[in-house]
């Protein structure tokens, strides 16, 4: 390998540049952890405390036991995955239509999917409820989840056609001439060929299902049944409840299993990457 | 940090998982036991067993064990409420019509009028004898009658904003806006920050800032709910006590910072970390004050009546919080009303030491006794809940957008007024 | 073999297969269809229906009017709204696009260079982009305290530097939400580009390094526009979000001071849950649309037409 001294310059840069957003990105963050590891005492003592004399972990178990947090983390978990699998499964077909086939009002069908998206889901809200309320489909779990993907679809469909777009048309041509149907077109090469597409259409729709706050909120009353997004509020609540560093130690908590199921999820939309180019 | 979160979460757990053994009567969103076959769900802020507060979460728990043992057969669903009450109670109301409303539920008494209007509440009179009617302050009773003489909801708890000062600092009661002003600008020069108060979006800054205006006379609406704030009559005193605020700011004897203040907490946490010697906060800050200061430092800390704009025309706002019951079952109404008289008339207000909302209470408990709530309560009496109309959540909005105006200098303070006036009125004739 | 050698070997395939057989998109339309009408479809018709009454959160059925949009569209505040909202969104969709190309870019060299951290920078954009909105404004109020002890100046003052009024002045806090936006913002940015600059085909750049192009070049002549389509989608993408956020901007500021940064969202919000204006609340959504439309309209434009048959 031979090291050239543009190559040093532009590794020098690329470290300045990395090392610049990792403190922007990471400020915060710290500043957080910070405030939810100390005591009444030290939490106005500002950034002279960054690292607590008196470090505690009372923040946390405040949170985890007094209030229903581990429920309201298991609730956000399941809902926002559950809606991830079903967007990815409604918007594929759609996305491979819309990259493959030509056909009338193509472009108005696209950017009337992505219409849907631009009505801010504040308003509907309201409308929302009264129709889920006739469904009956109040606290449930499942009319939540159906919310959520109407919410999500047109945007994974538009990423994903975006990414099939990069996928040769020849290919497809070459299978049907083959013998094979659209839809084993669609299946055996399209979907594995997508699947770093997949892979972050699925993390950006668990994402968004992780933070949803106004379809729970209007959706679920019970307890039982209430995602982080709401819990987190609930929590910050009433005004002689809260205080900075146990809603800090809240909101981090509130972080950690999303940020743990993506570490375990980037090996695998890594390895899912490397795979599709050696197979393709 | 990873290791240790999870050392948390684990241990959490655990915790979490311990007592489970025999079956609780008490969960967090359920007490009694869970066969019982009468349910009644009820929907309440952080004034119950889940309160973050560890004595009052237990305190409360004891409470509700007792209130159930008292009735045998039922069993309480209980849902919790966020912190964001205007949109809190909006969903409420939207439900009460959609017919999916909790049996019961806590609803703010500045917003009991909408619920009277729509029609959504049950009679809770048949429960509650007359002469325990007539021991609620007057503003009280108002608030929780109807147009047909009944009562709707059983209002338990009120509130009201007084000035808190270190002594240290400030030694003498600052009683009118002028003594206001040199505390201020005199703590300012012992090297705090100066007055705080709310002053950013926020219910808050409408409502602790009012008593400036009630205090002159002024009033917000006329007899059939309409804004009157700025007209003729009441304009000059609605001005003056903008130009109060805005003295307080421009002089320097408050920071610049109160525009971003939407929080009583924000206050505490001044007071604690000792930046500031005087701020206009809620009485219940002052057990706050206690629970996170060290006693000599608590020691200097002492408050009093809200400044006039001369020592006699004081005034301060009053708020609190209600029970009412949505249920068509009448059984379950009536559950209802024994809920907030064996919880909360009386028992909730000795343990959160909120003021109640009878004045024969304050005799019955001994915590009612201390020099500081007989302060309180002498201090209700020049009290003004906020005006039981519609209009008012838009009212106090645009208040808020005024005072973020006037405060930081973008606007003039007559334009400002003459703005939020205009802008009440209109959304007054849309309502 | 890549995908690409294959496709580059039976060249003339693709106009016969396409001819032959005109397929029915619509059996693959059918889920979309199905589940966005069922869930989605009908209270957005009513929200168009509410447009035109008096409706209020209140009761009442209500009565069909044209009122309803001469008032809100001739409310005296709304040229400010409008303005805020276009500065937070040119703002935050500018930054997050800038940041997230230039971030995907610099990981994918460093990736390819087998160069320390790129892990670490990508797994904390990604933190900062999964917390929930409202965490998010509780953060930053932390941060943005202008109290002494205050996340930023207190670091301001150990470092000598004047403490900055990041929320309580009026000319400041826009920048503030909008760098609030842009942390929690970006890594979506980031993923979209990342994702795409992986599917840019390696031989283009061969043949850009034999015909001698230097790293500018390759950058201007062969990143850039392989990512416009990318970019021009990811650009609706959250221009819309950025259009549509305000649990970010309620528990940060609530849009003050005064009106400083009362977003069209937020303002929405307030109509519908403080004035209870159900009615004035649908005709501002109707605004919001006919702006996200148009927008997406105008990036769309920039797209590359796509080959006819």
């Amino acid at each position: 390998m031979k090291l050239s001294t543009r190559d040093r310059l532009g590794d020098i840069l690329s470290y300045a540049f990395m090392a610049v957003m990792f403190v922007f990105f990471s400020w915060p963050l710290i500043w957080l952890l910070s405030m939810a590891l100390r005591t009444r005492k030290e939490v106005f003592l500002g950034v002279a405390r960054l690292i607590p004399k008196y470090p505690t972990l009372e923040n946390f178990t405040m949170v985890l036991t007094s209030s229903q947090f581990p429920v309201y983390l298991i609730n956000a978990l399941k809902l926002s995955c559950l809606s991830a699998v079903g967007c990815l499964i409604i918007a594929a077909p759609a996305a491979y239509a819309f990259s493959r086939f030509d056909f009338k009002g193509k472009g108005a069908w696209m950017l009337g999917i992505l219409a849907f998206q631009m009505i801010s889901p504040l308003v509907i809200m309201v409308p929302l409820y009264r129709y889920m309320s006739r469904l009956g489909l109040i606290d449930s779990h499942f009319g939540t989840v159906m919310v959520y993907i109407a919410l999500g679809v047109p945007m994974v469909t538009w990423l994903l056609k975006g990414y099939m777009d990069g996928i040769p048309k020849s290919l497809d041509e070459a299978a049907l001439i083959d013998g094979c149907n659209r839809l084993s077109v669609f299946i055996r090469i399209i979907l594995p060929l997508s699947t770093p597409g997949v892979a972050s259409a699925f993390i950006i729709t668990v994402i968004a299902g992780w933070s949803q706050f106004l379809v729970p909120f209007l959706l679920i009353t019970k307890d039982s049944l209430v995602p982080i997004g709401v819990g987190i509020f609930q929590y910050a609540g009433t005004q002689n409840a809260s205080t900075i560093q146990v809603l800090a130690a809240a909101c981090l908590i509130s972080v950690v299993p999303a940020i743990i199921a993506f570490l375990a999820l980037q090996r695998l939309i890594l390895s899912a990457m490397t795979a599709g180019a050696v197979k393709g | 940090m990873k290791k240790s979160l999870l050392a948390a979460l684990a241990a959490a757990t655990a915790l979490g998982c311990l007592p489970v053994a025999a079956e609780d009567l008490i969960t967090s969103d359920r007490v009694g036991p869970s066969d019982a076959p009468k349910k009644m769900v009820f929907r309440l802020t952080g004034d119950g067993p889940s309160s973050t507060d560890p004595t009052w979460a237990a305190g409360y728990s004891k409470l509700y064990t007792q209130f159930i043992n008292n009735h045998p057969g039922w069993q309480l669903e209980l849902q919790m409420m966020t912190g964001d009450i205007s949109q809190e109670q909006a969903r409420m109301l939207e439900q009460a019509k959609a017919g999916h409303a909790p049996d019961c539920a806590a609803v703010d008494s500045f917003v009991l009028p909408l619920f009277k209007q729509a029609g959504v509440l049950k009679s809770l009179s048949p429960y509650f004898k007359k002469e325990e009617i007539d021991q609620l302050f007057p503003f009280v009773r108002e608030g929780v009658t109807g147009k047909d003489g009944q009562i709707y909801a059983w209002w338990w708890s009120t509130d009201l904003r007084v000035l808190y000062r270190n002594k240290e600092i400030v030694p003498n009661e600052p009683v009118t806006w002028a003594d206001t002003k040199a505390a201020g600008l005199k703590s300012v020069e012992a090297g705090m920050e100066g007055i705080l108060f709310n002053g950013s979006r926020y219910e808050g800054t409408a409502f602790d800032w009012l008593g400036n205006f009630w205090g002159q006379g002024g009033k917000l609406v006329d007899d059939a709910g309409k804004p009157i704030f700025a007209d003729a009559a009441n304009r000059d005193k609605f001005v003056k006590a903008v130009n109060y605020y805005r003295d307080l700011v421009e002089s320097g004897a408050a920071p610049k910072r109160v525009t971003t203040i939407g929080n009583y907490d924000d206050l505490n946490a001044a007071a604690v970390a000792g930046t500031t010697a005087l701020f206009v906060g809620g009485n219940w800050q002052l057990r706050q004050l206690q629970n996170s200061m060290d006693p000599e430092e608590f020691a200097k800390w002492t408050f009093s009546m809200l400044p006039g704009i001369t020592a006699d025309q004081r005034s301060t706002g009053t708020g609190g919080w209600t029970v009412a019951a949505f249920s068509s079952d009448p059984e379950k109404v009536e559950m209802c009303a024994a809920l907030a008289r064996e919880i909360y008339m009386g028992p909730a207000n000795a343990l959160q030491e909120q003021l109640p909302t009878r004045a024969d209470l304050y005799d019955k408990y001994d915590v009612f006794k201390s020099e500081a709530n007989q302060t309180f309560a002498k201090a209700l009496k020049v009290g003004q809940a906020r005006p039981g109309v519609l209009i008012y959540p838009e009212i106090s909005n645009q208040i808020q957008i005024m005072m973020g105006k006037v405060l930081t200098g973008a606007a003039a303070t007559d334009a400002a007024v003459d703005d939020a006036y205009k802008a009440s009125l209109d959304a007054y004739a849309r309502l | 073999m890549s995908a690409r050698a294959m496709s580059s070997r039976l060249p003339f395939v693709g106009a016969a297969g396409r001819h032959n057989r005109v397929p029915s998109p619509y059996p693959w339309l059918m889920p979309v269809i199905l589940v966005m009408g069922l869930f989605y479809l009908y209270p957005v018709i009513d929200v168009f229906r509410y447009a035109f009454t008096d409706l209020t959160l209140l009761g009442g059925e209500g009565h069909y009017t044209l009122s309803t949009f001469a008032n809100v569209l001739t409310r005296p505040e709304l040229q400010q709204i409008v303005w805020v909202t276009f500065i937070f969104t040119a703002g935050s969709v500018i930054g997050q696009q800038l940041l997230g190309l230039a971030m995907a870019l610099v990981v994918v060299r460093s990736e390819n260079r087998h160069l320390f951290g790129t892990t670490i920078l990508r797994t904390t954009a990604l933190i900062a982009w999964v917390v929930p909105g409202i965490a998010g404004g509780i953060i930053w109020k932390m941060l943005f305290n202008e109290a002494p002890f205050g996340g930023l100046n207190s670091l301001l003052r150990f470092a000598g530097m004047a403490p900055v009024q990041w929320l309580s002045d009026p000319d400041v806090v826009m920048w503030s939400v909008v760098l609030s936006n842009i942390w929690r913002g970006t890594a979506f940015s980031m993923v979209v580009m990342y994702a795409a600059l992986k599917a840019i085909d390696p031989s283009l750049y061969e043949a850009a390094e034999v015909d001698g192009a230097n790293g500018r070049q390759r950058l201007f002549f062969v990143t850039l526009p392989q990512l416009r389509p990318a970019i021009l989608v990811n650009m609706i993408l959250i221009t819309i979000q950025t259009l549509n956020t305000f649990d970010a901007i309620i528990s940060l500021t609530g849009g003050g001071p005064g009106r400083a940064t009362e977003v069209l969202s937020l303002y929405t919000f307030n109509v519908v849950f403080r004035n209870y204006d159900l009615a004035a609340g649908s005709v501002l959504s109707i605004l919001m649309l006919i702006i996200s439309l148009g927008l997406a309209l105008v990036y769309a434009s920039f797209l590359p037409k796509e080959e006819k048959a």
